[in-house]
């Protein structure tokens, strides 16, 4: 990798030998983790599958004559926008929980930090993040059937646990000089979050929760997977009847509607941070 | 006290004309998606909120603990430990081989993708750019998961295809990331090495990359991260790893070793959180 070369001609200070080490110690790790997992591919039986290469012919030809039926053109605005009502229904319910949760694991209420109810909240933010929203629709199909509800619930637990943490971050970040005024004019810290915490993080926030939408889009093809309709559902009815051609109107459909929710998203970011 | 609130707030939201616009529609479509999803769940046979789908819950929560089978629960049986330990241990290569994957291809492309390198030369590097950046929302559009169905047809059964779908997905991320440093990079270094004469590539190696590699590398662990938990998705349909076990367990109603897959899966997640966190140190 380049990037040993690059830290070796860094100009060492010496004031900082060990960053020096520990970055080429961390080039070192990687190159020998990169290593090791070339090492668990099994190599005998090839790589490729037989036949990989004409499907692989078949794929790529398939994008350039994608399925534009009148029929499947319904179907895919009708998953679209089942989609984007997975993603939006559920964004919000996460909102709805990853605030105040994040709110508590920032521990910017109480002046004394509020430590145990901190460490709860950080427990239960790290927990609902940890598992990827396929296995919760998974799981709630099996336990309760499929409803629209299942996909719902299953977006909002990741994201609550991860808007919850970048929130909590967010508070705990505001820099004391602008709290200086509210603090010397006696608030409490309830009205130093209210009046102080909470306008100079607003953009931040907004920021931030507009691209976590781009990714509940992305989340919510996914995870119609399970049986819950939507276009994830459908790339996958339409590989399965090696349909490549209708697969890729709807991996295209997915692409376009990515890029103008991001174009969307990152034009808001711009507005509101500038 | 009304005035030093102004003040907060005045530098930091500036003009509103898109932000507005942009909320009322974001309320319009959570309305809408709701009004959705409530009257498609009133259609269905069964309410997601009665006490039936409650007992069935609870069903099957205890199916997944075990309770009232004869027979040991796999979660409690040490010898299935060791039979999924191997599906572990593969789960784990198929996320380094793919963030490694991915790593490398950002590294190849992301100088080719950045605006200011880029732009304002002739007409070969801007079309290389455009392909480059064209490639890197391709890329990134499509989750893993589609990825992985499609490799599936591709690559042999293993870690591979899994691995391959979730670096190309992770290759669009990482290259646009490591793009914008390149971006808002300090231009002061870079323009001292030109003005001493240095040439495009001694000003890449002692200019870009010194500035550029530490946060390159922070990206890739922190990506590392959310690509062990998108492997198990992706082994549901790649046959690799714990993500096909899960399928079939789930399928052939063993909710123990379900339990037990998951189990696994937590562990790899916390420790794979932990060793970046870990590593992340070594990047500053």
């Amino acid at each position: 990798m380049r990037s040993k070369s690059a830290d070796t001609t860094k100009p060492r200070r010496a004031d900082e030998p060990t960053l020096f080490e520990s970055r080429r110690l961390l080039t070192l790790i990687l190159v020998a983790a990169l290593m090791w997992s070339l090492f668990n591919v099994d190599w005998r039986d090839g790589v490729l599958h037989t036949g990989g290469i004409s499907a692989f012919r078949e794929m790529a030809s398939a994008l350039l004559t994608p399925d534009l039926s009148g029929e499947v053109l319904a179907k895919l605005i009708g998953s679209v926008w089942r989609t984007l009502a997975y993603a939006f229904a559920g964004l919000s319910l996460a909102l709805a929980v990853g605030f105040p949760v994040g709110l508590l694991a920032s521990g910017v209420l109480r002046a004394d930090g509020a430590a145990p109810i901190r460490r709860i909240a950080r427990v239960i933010l790290a927990g609902l993040r940890s598992v990827h929203e396929l296995v919760w629709a998974w799981l709630f199909v099996s336990a309760v059937g499929l409803s629209p509800i299942a996909a719902v619930l299953a977006l909002a637990l990741p994201y609550s646990g991860i808007l919850g943490r970048v929130f909590a971050e967010l508070f705990q970040d505001v820099p004391e000089g602008s709290l200086r005024a509210l603090r010397n004019a006696g608030s409490s810290e309830s009205q130093v979050f209210l009046y102080g915490r909470m306008p100079f993080v607003l953009p931040d926030l907004l920021s931030y929760t507009f691209y976590r939408l781009e990714c509940g889009i992305r989340s919510a093809t996914v995870l119609s997977f399970v049986g819950l309709g939507g276009l994830g559902f459908q790339i996958q009815i339409s590989l399965a009847d090696l349909a490549y051609s209708r697969a890729w109107t709807f991996i295209l459909g997915l692409i376009v509607m990515i890029l103008l929710v991001e174009a969307w998203s990152g034009a808001v970011r711009k507005k509101v941070i500038s | 006290m009304a005035t030093k609130i102004q003040a907060v707030r005045g530098g930091r939201l500036a003009s509103l004309g898109v932000v507005h616009l942009s909320l009322i529609a974001s309320l319009v479509m959570l309305v809408l998606s709701w009004a959705f999803v409530l009257g498609w769940e009133r259609q269905q046979s069964f309410s997601f909120f009665s006490t039936e789908a409650a007992g069935r819950a609870w069903g099957f929560v205890e199916d997944l603990a075990g309770v009232g089978r004869a027979t040991q629960p796999a979660y409690a049986d040490l010898s299935e430990w060791s039979r999924t330990a191997r599906l572990a241990y593969d789960t784990l290569a198929m996320s380094v081989l793919a963030i490694m994957i991915a790593a490398l291809g950002a590294l190849v492309t992301f100088m080719l993708g950045a605006r200011n390198v880029m732009r304002g030369g002739s007409l070969l590097p801007l079309a290389i750019f455009a392909l480059v950046r064209w490639s890197w929302a391709f890329t990134r559009a499509v989750p893993e998961l589609v990825w992985a169905l499609l490799a599936v047809f591709i690559f042999s059964p293993g870690i591979v295809p899994g691995a391959i779908a979730l670096a190309i997905h992770n290759y669009g991320v990482l290259s646009k990331l490591a793009a914008e440093v390149v971006e808002g990079m300090d231009m002061r270094p870079i323009e001292a090495l030109r003005s001493s004469g240095a040439g495009r590539n001694k000003t890449l190696l002692y200019g870009v990359l010194p500035q550029v590699l530490p946060r390159f590398m922070t990206y890739l662990l922190y990506r590392w991260e959310v690509v062990m938990r998108t492997t198990i998705v992706v082994g549901f349909v790649a046959a690799g790893g714990l993500g096909m076990e899960f399928r079939l367990a789930m399928s052939s109603f063993h909710y123990t070793t379900v339990s037990l897959l998951l189990m696994w899966y937590l562990l790899l997640v916390l420790g794979v959180d932990a060793a970046s966190a870990g590593l992340r140190k070594l990047a500053r």
